[in-house]
């Protein structure tokens, strides 16, 4: 029986300005990368370094606690301050400055690669928890404190390469590029994490890929499974990519460890693959510069830290003026307010959006109850109802329609041809619930 | 920079579908229907639709300037409306007719509840359902081919494939001509072809969902199926049911009416399973051939439920979780009803035990009484409308007409109104034989007997021969004047022709006995022989017909 999420969207994906350019380094590299002490705001690294210290790449400058992964130099140079500084997701956050001294420097003291033979659960632990591995994906939990709770506990292991954001094709990319690392990477992980499947899925908008995957692995057969989906979003959603693969669905308040499964994206298997045989520290990532405003849309390797202005410059700036700027994908990305903002470990795109493309222009329209939200919903729920009754101030009628299940796909206010901004309706749906039924 | 300023929530991107581009897509997907409609009809069907859907834009715009709101022609939903609205009706229609139903379509049902997508009835169609009111308005058919000119309409009437559906047979039309639409019907409605064209394309554009036409085309085909007339195969009938009558217009674009269709899937199949239902059961029994209007607006009105029982399985919960919920539910309450002794007499509060009970239902006796009374009286209102529509008696009376029949003219299997009126004459029916032919006709008149007026039922074939005399009503006294009355005495009339005399030549001799009976019963034969012999079926031509 083939599972399948129900709902989701076919938006024009875009990805054909971008897939076909290979992941090329930063040409002009940044005089000063910006490095957070926290990747998504909340909980900072203590810092290893003062401000004059030399750094070189590769070597720990702030140490994590509890939840947080460790920071590393993306760049060699010194120290220049330790202060708030502009992140992507808006506000200011602690960071290290580090002047770069040009010469890319790798840290002497880094951990020696490993035979494949030698990886063993504990070992692995550490060496992710070193590398200061997150979730390259939408989250940003320290990867190695993820693996450590599924170990044991799992029984599928979903590797996300379904990349379902349109314009982003980072990962169709690491795939094409590092198809051998990533398959052998993950067949390692399925046999520490001891699972009875691996599954790498990946979307039917990235064929090539999904070739030379399989070619390679009708040469050196592997525990991983390969399963291609019709490209859909959100099915890089874990919610959405756990159904598909196993057919459970991941009810309110419950992780995917609760139905047995691990979701993890590849970008970061291939981050643990590089930590594990080359002995990196996560200092680079790959990120898709896109949108209609890009003279020469690309997909760029990019220090960590560097400021998002440098990848700009790195292709070939602007041609038209945009009309938004992004980090992520425009469907659940968030509008950059400033480009002085670095580059952080979940930072998979560039996007900046012409007016055309952002389509906000027309304006709102009465709701001729379609129904497409509802067919849209991968959540199942029933986005005009709760909108009609946040509007109309009827809180009693939320607690049946559950907006609470939302997980901000988005995909309701795309299918929308009013263009009711029904995700933030919603949103205000369950914050009325949230608070008792009082707006 | 700029983004700062403008940016809003996510997602930054969107479907390029309007609720505008939707409607323009729903009036690309009725032009080939319309385009045959043209071909079939003539000219007349342009007329009647710019009529149309020009004064729903009229109205439209007219109302919400009057009431200081925003323009929504824009919208293109009163072009649509328009477009359905025309669709819907004869080629014959006045020209008063879609000017009415726009008006009513448009303000009342339309606005008045709100506007796009608060009106909770498919506008277009309660605008015809209003016009359908005029039954001689919207009950002669046209032939197809037949131009219908622009001015001066005949009311004329072509069988369409409804009515001989209606009557249990297969129509006379081959299954090409139904798809095509080589048929009598609403302009909108005859080519089955054309329609499922524009279906087809609104549900490849994703303006509307498979689920409500196939619900509904898919029910009307299994139960027409398994309903088919002994006579009939079923496949036929089934392959007829569906191509001919408004179904493919009514399940691709009248039930799918966004606005007045439940919004979530299960209650679109749920929609669909019961506008089918509905239809035939309307088409079946009900003294109209087409159900599928009514069908619609009674489903229309059912949406707000559809809606609830159709809501989605929360993600994340067991199939029938919500019934085993139910069920806990339902057990709990249960559980806490307890028998209790009752305390008679007073007791320490000075209340008996349900006193308070007992006070809320006297506080709720009146308005309840007011609400009993009011179902009694609606109820027997319905009751004495039913006594006069039964069915029962219909049926009784179509076996009465049928003895008669056979008394006076035994050849003949069928009969029906004639299109024609004679001085003298109650009604005259024309009667057919087994192979459909015209053979004669039955005339009822009345004659002056002994004690009061005689009616009486005779039949003449073409010859101008009475071919039997049958006493359908008098007052004459038992046992005397109805000697005059018994079959052997009628008898005597039959073969009879040309002028009937009381006495003398061509004379049927008097009844001993009940001589004024035989005289009158005489007289009456005679006035309906010189009836028949008179008929101008030129003249007087005048269609009644009671489908609508």
């Amino acid at each position: 029986v083939r599972n399948f999420f129900f709902g989701g969207i076919h938006p024009a994906f875009h990805k054909e300005h971008t897939q076909r350019k290979s992941i090329a380094p930063l040409e002009l590299m940044p005089e000063q990368v910006v490095i957070p002490l926290s990747t998504d705001g909340a909980d900072m690294a203590l810092p290893a370094v003062r401000p004059g210290d030399r750094v070189q790449v590769g070597q720990p400058i702030a140490l994590g606690q509890g939840l947080t992964d460790s920071v590393h130099a993306s760049v060699s140079g010194r120290v220049v301050a330790i202060e708030a500084r502009p992140h992507p997701w808006g506000g200011r956050v602690p960071a290290i400055v580090i002047q770069n001294d040009g010469q890319n420097t790798p840290w002497p003291h880094r951990p020696a690669p490993l035979e494949a033979k030698q990886v063993e659960l504990e070992l692995l632990l550490g060496r992710v928890r070193e590398a200061g591995i997150t979730d390259m994906g939408d989250g940003a939990d320290a990867t190695a404190e993820t693996l450590r709770q599924a170990a044991g506990k799992i029984d599928t292991l979903i590797v996300n390469a379904a990349e379902c954001e349109p314009y982003i094709t980072a990962d169709h990319r690491l795939l094409l590029e590092h198809g051998d690392e990533i398959l052998r990477c993950s067949g390692i992980l399925a046999r520490c994490l001891k699972v009875e499947q691996a599954v790498l899925v990946t979307a039917g908008d990235k064929l090539n890929a999904v070739e030379s995957l399989e070619r390679l692995l009708s040469r050196r057969p592997s525990k991983v499974q390969l399963r291609t989906v019709r490209a859909r979003y959100p099915l890089g959603a874990e919610k959405q990519i756990v159904q598909t693969v196993t057919g459970r669905e991941i009810p309110l308040g419950k992780t995917a460890l609760d139905v047995k499964c691990l979701v993890v994206n590849v970008a970061t298997v291939y981050a643990i693959y590089q930590c594990l045989f080359e002995g990196l520290a996560l200092t680079h990532r790959a990120v898709t510069v896109a949108g209609g405003a890009v003279a020469h849309p690309r997909n760029l390797w990019v220090p960590i830290g560097t400021p998002l202005r440098y990848l700009l410059e790195a292709t070939g700036g602007l041609k038209e003026q945009p009309r938004l700027i992004l980090t992520g994908g425009p469907m659940m990305g968030t509008p950059l307010k400033d480009l002085e903002a670095p580059v952080v470990k979940n930072t998979n795109a560039l996007i900046c959006l012409t007016g055309e493309e952002n389509r906000q222009t027309t304006e709102e329209s009465t709701c001729i109850r379609c129904g497409k939200c509802v067919t849209a919903c991968p959540m199942h729920l029933i986005p005009v109802f709760i909108s009609r009754a946040v509007r109309q101030n009827e809180p009693h009628r939320l607690p049946a329609l559950h907006p609470e299940d939302c997980m901000e796909c988005g995909c309701c206010s795309y299918s929308c041809p009013a263009r009711i901004p029904l995700l933030e309706l919603v949103r205000q749906g369950r914050e009325i619930l949230a608070k008792g039924g009082q707006r | 920079m700029e983004s700062t300023r403008s940016f809003r929530l996510p997602p930054q991107v969107g479907q390029p579908t309007t609720t505008a581009s939707m409607m323009s897509d729903v009036l690309v997907a009725l032009l080939p229907a319309l385009a045959m409609g043209v071909f079939f009809f003539g000219p007349r069907v342009l007329v009647l639709t710019a009529l149309s859907v020009g004064s729903c834009m009229l109205f439209e715009r007219l109302y919400r300037r009057l009431t200081g709101q925003s323009d929504t022609l824009r919208d293109l939903s009163a072009c649509v409306t328009g477009l359905l609205l025309a669709m819907t009706l004869p080629p014959t229609a006045a020209y008063w007719a879609p000017v009415l139903g726009a008006a009513f379509a448009i303000v009342v049902v339309k606005q008045l509840y709100g506007g796009l997508g608060k009106n909770f009835m498919n506008p277009a169609l309660a605008g015809r359902m209003l016009l359908a009111t005029f039954p001689a308005l919207m009950t002669s058919w046209s032939d197809p081919l037949d131009w219908v000119p622009l001015w001066g309409v005949d009311a004329v009437s072509a069988a369409t494939p409804m009515s001989f559906l209606h009557g249990d047979a297969l129509p006379p039309h081959t299954m090409g001509q139904l798809l095509l639409g080589h048929q009598g019907g609403c302009l909108g409605e005859v080519s089955a072809f054309m329609l499922l064209l524009g279906g087809l394309y609104l549900m490849l554009r994703r303006v509307i969902s498979f689920r409500i036409p196939a619900a509904y085309l898919g029910t009307v085909a299994l139960l027409t199926l398994i309903s088919a007339p002994p006579e009939v195969s079923p496949p036929a009938w089934m392959a007829a049911q569906l191509l001919s009558g408004g179904l493919m217009l009514g399940a691709f674009f009248l039930a799918t009416d966004p606005a007045t269709s439940p919004v979530t899937p299960r209650g679109q199949l749920l929609f669909g399973v019961g506008c089918g239902l509905l239809t035939v059961l309307l088409r079946y029994y009900s003294s109209y051939p087409e159900g599928v209007g009514w069908a619609i607006l009674t489903m229309n009105c059912c949406v707000w439920l559809l809606d609830r029982a159709g809501m989605p399985r929360r993600f994340g919960a067991a199939p029938l979780s919500v019934l085993r919920e139910y069920r806990a539910q339902a057990k709990a309450s249960l559980a806490e009803i307890k028998f209790i002794k009752p305390q008679l007499g007073s007791s320490h509060d000075g209340r008996a035990p349900g006193e308070a009970h007992l006070d809320q239902i006297r506080a709720m006796a009146r308005p309840a009484l007011c609400l009993t009374a009011f179902v009694v009286v609606t109820a027997l209102a319905i009751q004495g409308v039913h006594q006069y529509t039964e069915l029962s008696t219909a049926q009784a009376e179509t076996q009465g007409h049928q003895d008669l029949l056979s008394q006076v003219m035994p050849q003949a299997v069928s009969r029906s109104e004639a299109p024609y009126r004679a001085p003298g004459a109650l009604d005259i029916q024309m009667a057919f034989s087994e192979t459909n032919e015209l053979i004669g006709y039955c005339v009822e008149v009345q004659s002056q007997g002994f004690r009061g007026v005689i009616t009486l039922d005779v039949g003449v074939d073409l010859n101008g021969q009475v071919t039997g005399v049958a006493v359908v009503d008098h007052q004459e006294t038992a046992g005397v004047g109805t000697e005059a009355m018994t079959p052997a005495a009628l008898q005597r009339y039959v073969g009879r022709s040309g002028s009937l005399q009381t006495s003398g030549a061509n004379a049927v001799d008097a009844v001993a006995g009940a001589t004024a009976t035989s005289h009158a019963i005489t007289v009456g034969v005679d006035r309906a022989l010189a009836i028949v012999a008179n008929l101008d079926t030129e003249d007087l031509v005048e269609y009644l017909d009671g489908e609508v």
